[in-house]
């Protein structure tokens, strides 16, 4: 009787180390820009949004319908127009992330109390002095709870973009499951789950850094 | 609407004789010292940063803005040392109180907003900051635009009250004692409630009455004399001071013997003492705690300087139209009529606090 393959291979695993890795690298990419660019553009139209408030309704209806529509399918959509391209991968990515960046931002700064708007207003701030001095920083937790939200989903998605030859772990899974070699999925499943949960650490401190004053009150 | 945050709908408001309406909102807000309820200190920054939120919109200097910080927080009572690092949610209501005032006075504005500043801390807490503010205003001699809906704390704090009823109508408008004495509608005379009376009192201390002279002797002064004195004067009570004019106890004029000298041993137990800084609501609840009619107004170093009785307090606050009379007959201008005018005065001389009360 054949010896059967084990789950892991690992003698294959530290002769490819260096495949993983790249494999790591494109995936981070694809997620950073997606995040970033997503961020932009969420955040001229929160600001948009906050300042005409009828418009608020129609942006998170928008971005809503973008959000539920599969990825598949918008990858299906956008192939006949941008290609096989990174830039397909990256219009859809950042697509998803609008609906969530967009309510958080809006809700992180409308969230500011009434009586520090107010202060500030008294005291001679003018719009856009308040919204970078006063309205941004206490709207962190929230816009930061909203990039964590983003990112770990963003992480999960990048995975699809391998099937439009984009590279990134989802090439890793994608391989392993053509060629049943469950090293290699496994790799890729288990890289990008940890990618995840390290972004949202990462996150976590970055709001603990940019939010001395929260842990002020904490320590009270 | 002083500062623009609401515009107004018709009329002018004027600063220094400026309207401001043609002034830039932003610069003109600058120049207003500002403090509400809430405080609206920012909570993302340390004290230090908030007391000098409008020196850094200025543009003044790193170092000015932390002198005028630090001078800014001891002015309040915190020392900046202890607290200049700390952030608003490490303080008490009281303490965060403070520091938006200090914060509003920042840039040392000519005129304040004080929208109901003291409305959110308890009664306590209340009572220090009124104290402690109208000390401080002694010193900085601001005008001072302040909201509030208690009554008493507008009487307290106020050189000008105007009493605001529904619908933004001004029903009236004058000094604390004016508004207890008169009221000018029935709104108002509800509003100040039925206990006006008893407010004004309040407002005048013993030093604004014209006190009553007692009659006085020493132990080892002749009886028959000292007892002639008294039956002379309509207070039937003798008063017993020491060598240096403190009081030791009251004699009446019955208990005087005819013959020989005064002695310590009839005095019977002595009024409550006042200062002249006493004022009449506390001289005559102390009187009415003693049950006698005559306060003892003695100076600092306790020597006596006359009575107060409970009928001098009751014909300062006969109303004025109806006290005419009583003023006349040679005790003296009425005393709250006299504060009044002071006020006035100060007003005039632009050092004057104006107030106003919302209904």
């Amino acid at each position: 009787m054949p010896e059967r393959e084990p789950l892991i291979r690992w003698d294959w695993l530290a002769d490819h180390t260096d495949d993983s890795a790249e494999r790591l690298v494109e995936h981070i990419w694809l997620t950073v820009i997606a995040v970033a660019v997503g961020f932009v553009i969420s955040f001229v139209l929160a600001l948009v949004a906050i300042r005409r408030g009828r418009t608020y309704g129609p942006i998170t209806a928008a971005t809503g319908i973008l959000y539920t529509i599969p990825s598949l399918a918008l990858f299906a959509i956008l192939v006949p127009i941008t290609g096989l391209s990174v830039l397909t991968a990256e219009i859809a990515l950042v697509g998803y992330t609008l609906l969530i960046l967009i309510r958080n931002i809006v809700a992180g700064i409308q969230g500011v109390p009434r009586d520090v708007i107010e202060a500030a207003e008294g005291m001679g701030f003018g719009t856009a002095t308040r919204l970078i001095r006063v309205e941004l920083p206490l709207a962190v937790p929230v816009i930061v709870a909203g990039l964590r939200i983003a990112t770990v989903t963003t992480v999960g998605l990048v995975t699809v973009a391998a099937l439009i030859g984009q590279g990134g772990l989802g090439k890793l899974i994608d391989d392993g499951l053509s060629r049943r070699f469950s090293t290699l999925y496994i790799t890729g499943a288990v890289l990008s789950v940890a990618l995840a949960i390290l972004a949202d650490g990462a996150f976590v401190l970055l709001q603990r850094v940019l939010t001395p004053w929260a842990r002020a009150r904490a320590a009270r | 609407m002083v500062n623009r945050l609401i515009e107004p709908t018709s009329g002018r408001i004027l600063i220094d004789g400026r309207d401001i309406s043609k002034d830039d909102p932003i610069a003109l807000r600058r120049r207003i010292g500002y403090v509400i309820q809430q405080t609206g200190l920012f909570p993302h920054q340390r004290i230090g940063e908030n007391v000098a939120v409008v020196t850094r919109l200025l543009g003044w200097s790193r170092k000015r803005q932390r002198e005028r910080t630090d001078e800014l927080l001891t002015l309040v009572g915190l020392d900046p040392a202890r607290y200049r690092d700390r952030y608003p949610s490490q303080l008490s209501g009281g303490e965060r109180q403070r520091v938006g005032v200090a914060r509003a006075l920042a840039a040392d504005p000519p005129v304040m907003l004080m929208d109901e500043p003291f409305g959110a801390v308890d009664p306590i807490v209340r009572e220090r900051l009124q104290n402690e503010f109208l000390r401080l205003q002694e010193q900085l001699a601001k005008t001072i635009l302040f909201v509030t809906h208690d009554i008493d704390e507008a009487i307290k704090m106020g050189d000008l009250v105007a009493v605001m009823q529904q619908g933004g109508e001004l029903a009236q408008f004058g000094p604390p004692d004016e508004i207890l004495a008169r009221p000018a509608t029935d709104f108002v005379a509800r509003f100040v409630g039925a206990d006006r009376g008893l407010k004004r009192l309040s407002l005048s201390r013993v030093g604004d009455l014209e006190l009553q002279t007692a009659v006085t002797a020493h132990p080892g002064d002749d009886a028959e004399e000292a007892r002639r004195r008294t039956l002379a004067d309509p207070f039937r009570y003798l008063l017993l001071t020491d060598d240096d004019h403190r009081p030791i106890g009251w004699v009446d004029q019955d208990d005087i013997p005819r013959s020989g000298v005064l002695t310590e041993a009839l005095a019977i137990p002595m009024s409550p003492l006042v200062s002249r800084r006493t004022t009449l609501k506390d001289a005559l609840s102390m009187m009415l705690a003693a049950d006698v009619v005559a306060g003892i107004v003695v100076d600092r170093t306790g020597r006596v300087l006359g009575l107060v009785t409970v009928e001098s307090i009751a014909a300062a606050m006969r109303p004025p139209d109806r006290g005419v009379g009583a003023a006349t007959d040679g005790s003296g201008p009425d005393a709250a009529r006299r504060l009044a005018a002071e006020l006035a005065a100060r007003d005039d001389q632009e050092l004057g606090r104006t107030e106003a009360t919302r209904a």
